[in-house]
């Protein structure tokens, strides 16, 4: 058996001590996939490119089985909440 | 009153202009193919039925050819800023001596005369355009014949570009560029690292994506959306196959090295590694995309 959900969100916890973390597991027959989403204080005054590269970083050795890793959000908990703030505010408006 | 007698001279301009060709009429070569609606507009009704209201109608669709005015095409763009509609319409295209050259209908005048400046300037010195509101295939058709039929009473010929056989005006499918190779083959020694080929490469190329099979029929969900948004910025691109064992032996591992990133598409743009599918859509919905592209 390849990787499990599990030992992704495990290994971003242990890395990234992310104050909020999503995996989706959309594995479809054709080898491991994931979708994430990861809030990080570790993210601060970092671009998207970085962020991306240090969610690799964190599951260097599931990457080894993994066929594909789509992160939707990487962000600072400071975005996150901005975003949440956003979403609420849509539906009033 | 006024308005109603401009009408019927105009109606009646139009069944003359019709009937004086009964038989002997040259035939009309209809090199532009319109593209079928998707979702057509709904049918307005009309109460009347018999056949001079329609030539009313289809008269009062576009102004005549002799009294719509030429808009100089500008050899910047192929297109005077903002004086050529981008609506749906019928254009006639005349060279620099005056000369009719194209008649043709189009759901996008601006667009089309951009084209054919691009694939033909030497024959593109102005252009009149009509555009037709309401735009559904009969409409279009009717208002190219009526501007075809106006032009043959007048010189006696068709058009050059509109005549049997004659392909300059008509649009060409895009030749989708070839993947980039980076070694002769697999059987070739290499004399250079393949890290420095793919250096050179990421530096003397604007953008470069590096994707899972061919780009005319990429072979993952990613590498697919990769080239279709650079496909709609209408970016100049390479691409590269990674899946490709003959000629680009070797590059996916060297690569990942090179860039520091575990997987695939790869897009660079001015040397520099942009990111993966997820950052480039997120780049490209946000606008980001577009400006990095124009630096």
């Amino acid at each position: 058996m390849g990787v499990t959900k599990e030992e992704v969100e495990s290994s971003l916890k242990a890395k990234l001590n992310p104050s909020h973390l999503e995996v989706v597991d959309t594995s479809g027959g054709c080898g491991a996939s994931f979708v994430v989403e990861i809030v990080s204080e570790q993210f601060e005054g970092k671009r998207l490119l970085e962020r991306h590269r240090m969610v690799n970083a964190a599951l260097e050795e599931e990457m080894k089985q993994i066929h594909a890793l789509s992160i939707k959000k990487a962000v600072t908990p400071d975005q996150w909440k901005q975003q949440q703030e956003s979403n609420q505010s849509n539906p009033a408006a | 009153m006024a308005t109603l007698n401009l009408s019927s001279l105009q109606a009646l301009a139009f069944h003359r202009l019709s009937s004086s060709f009964p038989q002997s009429t040259p035939t009309l070569s209809f090199n532009f193919q319109p593209k079928p609606f998707a979702n057509p507009r709904p049918i307005s009704l009309k109460p009347y039925v018999s056949e001079k209201p329609r030539a009313r109608v289809v008269a009062l669709a576009v102004k005549s050819l002799g009294e719509t005015e030429a808009v100089a095409v500008s050899p910047e763009d192929g297109q005077s800023a903002g004086e050529l509609p981008s609506g749906s319409g019928v254009y006639a295209v005349y060279d620099t001596n005056g000369d009719v050259q194209f008649i043709g209908l189009s759901r996008n005048i601006a667009a089309s005369v951009a084209a054919h400046w691009k694939s033909v300037p030497e024959l593109c010195g102005s252009v009149k355009a009509g555009v037709v509101d309401e735009p559904d295939r009969e409409t279009l058709t009717q208002a190219w014949k009526s501007w075809m039929e106006e032009y043959i009473k007048v010189s006696g010929k068709v058009p050059p570009g509109n005549e049997s056989g004659n392909a300059t005006w008509v649009r060409q499918p895009p030749k989708r560029k070839p993947d980039l190779r980076l070694t002769p083959g697999h059987h070739m020694q290499l004399t250079v690292p393949l890290e420095n080929l793919i250096d050179a490469l990421v530096k003397e190329n604007k953008v470069v994506a590096f994707i899972k099979g061919p780009r005319s029929a990429p072979l993952c969900g990613f590498s697919q959306r990769v080239i279709a948004i650079l496909e709609n910025e209408g970016v100049d691109y390479e691409s590269v196959n990674v899946l490709d064992e003959e000629y680009n032996y070797g590059l996916r591992e060297t690569l990942k090295k090179y860039s520091n990133w575990p997987t695939f598409p790869q897009i660079f743009v001015d040397g520099e590694l942009v990111g993966g599918c997820d950052i480039l859509t997120s780049m490209y919905e946000k606008g980001e995309l577009a400006s990095l592209l124009k630096k």
